[in-house]
């Protein structure tokens, strides 16, 4: 196996830094440079590294620096990892750096998560090129175990396969080779079903909007949180980003489901980021007497209500079946109840599956791979896995027919389907039934 | 007598949390069964014509449901999982965290007399349904609750850590930072075994020796005497499914080489651990009785711990597991730490010693823990433990102890 004993991590006082650091420091057992501008603020971050893997003993293992000792740092270094700021012009000057500095046996990674992988190996003379790849970990990586790798014209095949197996072996990552994509595999498939989601908020704003969406796509359709949840968890500058990202360079029949609503712009412009400014899709309220209030942002009015309860009998059937066990029961509701909401919940799952095969097979070099991204990076039922709960109840191909229309007739979805095998992933865990069981 | 087979059986997966997932004791019964059924081969509709010539019995293990889930008669609860399961004489079995124990045993019992033909054994417990406060002091139960866990604050963590006290007071000549290392160690080779568990609640956590040896910090706080987190087992929602059977049974289906129970071990210490602990004056063991019950099973079995390929121990904490070591043979009392230390015990070692990652690493859901057991044994033995299977394990040997290694089980189990 190949032995990376000390790595630098540069932009170490972001989230994704300081998670990253986490992880070579524990797992890999490496000596860690965490390297950002303010070597003050990096001081203060070492705590919270310390905490993202629970373990006081790595506490050793993390070194602080700043960038003015960069390249001292990266020449001590087997593996660079790049965490800075999603810029391009940024990332490519850190580059540079990192190039002029790099041993010659040493692996150089990005973390970005949508920008040119190409477009960055180009600022590695031709021998550092070969072993320069992008290594997108998700949030929290200590129990989002995805990471999306990403090789380029460049690469060297054996440097490629040794970064594989440390990242598999030592990190415990599950790895998923992908092309050089906007957004790459796992993003692409969620933030289209995320994205789609807000656009439907905004047309079915009479009838709540973000929080109707979300009831629809709660918990009980196989993920632990609900997209718009998510959303609002990332934050609206990141989730506008990455969809931007996915318009611009992506031409496939699901593009206009990347346009960014036009009330999330707004929120934006007002700095209601999400859950990191207190405020974006939703809001929460802590009064002085502890009390703590959920608020979400009414698309009509502009203001910020309570959460109206809904209780759609498609959706609380549902969730009384998942309760007790009884999957085939609720997937036999889902299928059947025609419902305004149970129409809207049937051809999101059912667009989540094609779409994760479409672009499985665009960006990923197998149709499991979707299945891998999905669990391990988004905590969803994977798509091969949604299909085989579904399979158990009805006959999908021509539930999406009747469904999906419009995809149905862009997509040759009998031949997509025709192409799946039976996922590794077991759905059940993923359908939750949100009750006090 | 009468043999028993093992026909196959299924775990849940222990890193999920019911109560997250908003799923009741229902949901994971049923998920287990299911699972359980389906790899023995056995079907809810042969489970009804078996249970029309009364051949069929269930046994539930499960130590306090009442507790943690507000539920009882535990063996009728069957009857909502499946219709299948109406008239299919089933019942509940409790010994503390050697539950699933005493469901094993009553089962075999009732195959060795010729009563049934398929016994099927459930373990499970969900333990995750209240704060680990609450959940600390339902499990004080297992010890003498008056005089050893009521007002007391994680009254286990706290017995094992007086067990580890005890085995540095007998053993004069074992050293301290010597003992404390071995005990660090098998926390951390249960950790490292989990990680090729699929199943195993904490498959993604890190542990390292050194921060299992680094006690009594924010990451590790010291939980009972000198034992800390990382010594302990975990808080885990599982359930575990076994389907034993006679030789009637197998003959008739045509069915070859499964795995038999060959031997099993059953002692009752003194309950309260200070007369544990007295008694023990005039024994090489620190837990004489559980080395008594592990010596049953051998000698049921025929076997000697020469012919054991794989073990998987009760290790509730490394104190715990430390004192399994001798009780199996693999050291001699006192000495426990070299089998630790010449990696005898470590997955690529001679004798691995909990390639499942016991129940640090694979998690305790209490009453399903003697179940899982014997399903990692039945899994050992016909090469169906995937990447922590070791190679060519031929015998397996249990242990499942309940309380304070009141209630000690052992179980051998052959392949075919």
């Amino acid at each position: 196996m190949q032995e990376i004993r000390t790595v630098t991590v540069i932009g170490v006082t972001g989230t994704m830094g300081a998670n990253v650091a986490g992880i070579f420091a524990s797992f890999g057992n490496c000596r860690v440079y965490c390297v950002g501008r303010d070597l003050e603020k990096v001081k203060r971050t070492l705590p919270r590294i310390v905490k993202s893997v629970r373990a006081d003993a790595i506490a050793k293992n993390l070194s602080p620096a700043d960038f003015a000792s960069l390249e001292a740092c990266v020449a001590e270094s087997d593996l660079v990892f790049e965490s800075a700021a999603e810029e391009m012009p940024l990332k490519q000057a850190i580059a540079r750096r990192v190039a002029a500095a790099l041993q010659p046996e040493a692996f150089s990674c990005t973390g970005t998560s949508g920008l040119s992988i190409h477009t960055l190996a180009e600022c590695y003379p031709e021998e550092a090129r070969r072993r320069f790849f992008g290594v997108h970990l998700f949030n929290p990586p200590y129990s989002m175990p995805l990471c999306e790798l990403t090789a380029t014209a460049w690469s060297d095949a054996q440097a490629l396969e040794a970064l594989k197996e440390y990242l598999e072996k030592r990190l415990y990552r599950t790895v998923v080779q992908v092309k050089d994509s906007p957004a790459f595999l796992a993003n692409r498939i969620g933030f289209q079903f995320i994205n789609e989601a807000l656009q439907y908020a905004e047309r079915y704003r009479d009838h709540g909007g973000i929080d109707y969406l979300d009831a629809i796509l709660g918990s009980f359709t196989g993920r632990a949180m609900a997209p718009l949840v998510t959303s609002d968890f990332v934050g609206l500058d990141v989730h506008s980003a990455i969809v931007h990202n996915l318009y611009e360079n992506t031409h496939d029949y699901a593009r206009e489901s990347f346009v960014l609503p036009s009330f999330v712009e707004k929120l934006i412009a007002e700095k209601k980021l999400g859950r990191k400014t207190g405020s974006g899709l939703y809001q929460r309220v802590t009064y002085e007497s502890g009390l703590k209030r959920q608020l979400v942002y009414d698309i009509n009015g502009g203001i910020y209500r309570d959460v109206i309860p809904y209780a759609f009998p498609f959706a609380e059937k549902m969730r009384r079946s998942i309760q007790e066990g009884n999957y085939r029961q609720a997937f036999a509701c889902l299928v059947t109840n025609h419902s305004q909401e149970a129409n809207i919940c049937r051809r999101f799952l059912l667009n989540y599956i094609v779409y994760s095969l479409h672009a499985a097979g665009e960006v990923g070099y197998s149709l499991q791979a979707a299945d891998d991204v999905m669990a391990a990076g988004f905590n969803w039922c994977p798509p091969l896995a949604m299909l085989q709960a579904l399979r158990a109840v009805t006959d999908v191909s021509t539930l999406m027919r009747e469904s999906l229309p419009e995809v149905c007739a862009q997509i040759d979805v009998d031949a997509l389907l025709a192409e799946t095998e039976p996922s590794r992933y077991d759905y059940r865990p993923y359908f939750r039934s949100g009750r006090h069981a | 007598m009468r043999e028993v087979y093992i026909l196959g059986g299924a775990q849940t997966d222990f890193e999920r949390n019911w109560k997250k997932e908003g799923k009741n004791t229902v949901a994971i019964l049923k998920e287990a069964m299911d699972d359980g059924l389906s790899s023995a081969g056995v079907t809810y509709e042969e489970l009804t014509a078996l249970n029309e010539q009364n051949r069929v019995a269930c046994f539930v293990g499960n130590f306090i449901a009442e507790k943690y889930t507000e539920q009882g008669h535990l063996g009728a609860l069957l009857t909502e999982v499946h219709p299948a399961f109406y008239g299919v004489p089933s019942a509940r079995y409790e010994a503390a965290c050697a539950s699933g124990s005493a469901a094993i045993d009553a089962a075999q019992t009732k195959i060795k007399s010729g009563d049934y033909d398929v016994c099927i054994v459930v373990g499970w417990e969900l333990m995750k349904t209240v704060d680990s406060r609450t959940g600390g002091d339902f499990l004080g139960r297992a010890a003498l609750y008056e005089k050893e866990a009521k007002n007391i604050d994680f009254p286990f963590p706290k017995l094992f850590g007086r067990l580890a006290d005890e085995t540095l007071r007998k053993y004069a000549v074992l050293d301290e930072d010597r003992y404390m290392n071995a005990l660090a160690a098998i926390s951390t080779m249960n950790y490292a075994n989990a990680k090729r568990n699929p199943l195993a609640q904490t498959r993604k956590w890190f542990m390292s020796l050194e921060q299992a040896q680094t006690r009594g910090t924010e990451t590790n706080p010291l939980v009972g005497g000198r034992l800390a987190a990382s010594d302990c087992s975990q808080v885990t929602d599982g359930a575990a499914v076994v389907v034993l059977c006679s030789e009637v049974y197998l003959k008739e289906k045509g069915i070859q080489a499964k795995p038999i129970l060959r031997g099993y071990g059953h002692r009752v210490a003194p309950m309260l651990f200070e007369k544990k602990m007295a008694e023990n004056a005039d024994s090489p063991y620190i837990l004489p009785w559980t080395r008594r019950a592990v010596l049953d099973a051998y000698g049921r079995a025929g076997l000697t711990v020469a012919d054991i390929d794989v073990f998987e121990a009760h290790d509730c904490f490394t104190s715990s597991e430390y004192a399994a070591l001798s009780a199996f043979g693999l050291a001699d009392p006192g000495r426990e730490y070299e089998a630790v230390e010449s990696g005898l015990i470590s997955f690529a070692g001679e004798k691995p010693v909990n390639p499942s990652g016991g129940l640090i690493g694979c998690g305790h859901p209490v009453g399903a823990t003697g179940v899982r057991m014997l399903l990692d044994l039945y899994k050992q033995v016909t090469g169906n433990a995937g990447n922590y299977q070791v190679k060519d394990a031929r015998h397996g040997m249990m242990l499942n102890i309940g309380g304070t290694a009141t209630t000690n089980y052992a179980f051998v189990v052959s392949r075919a």
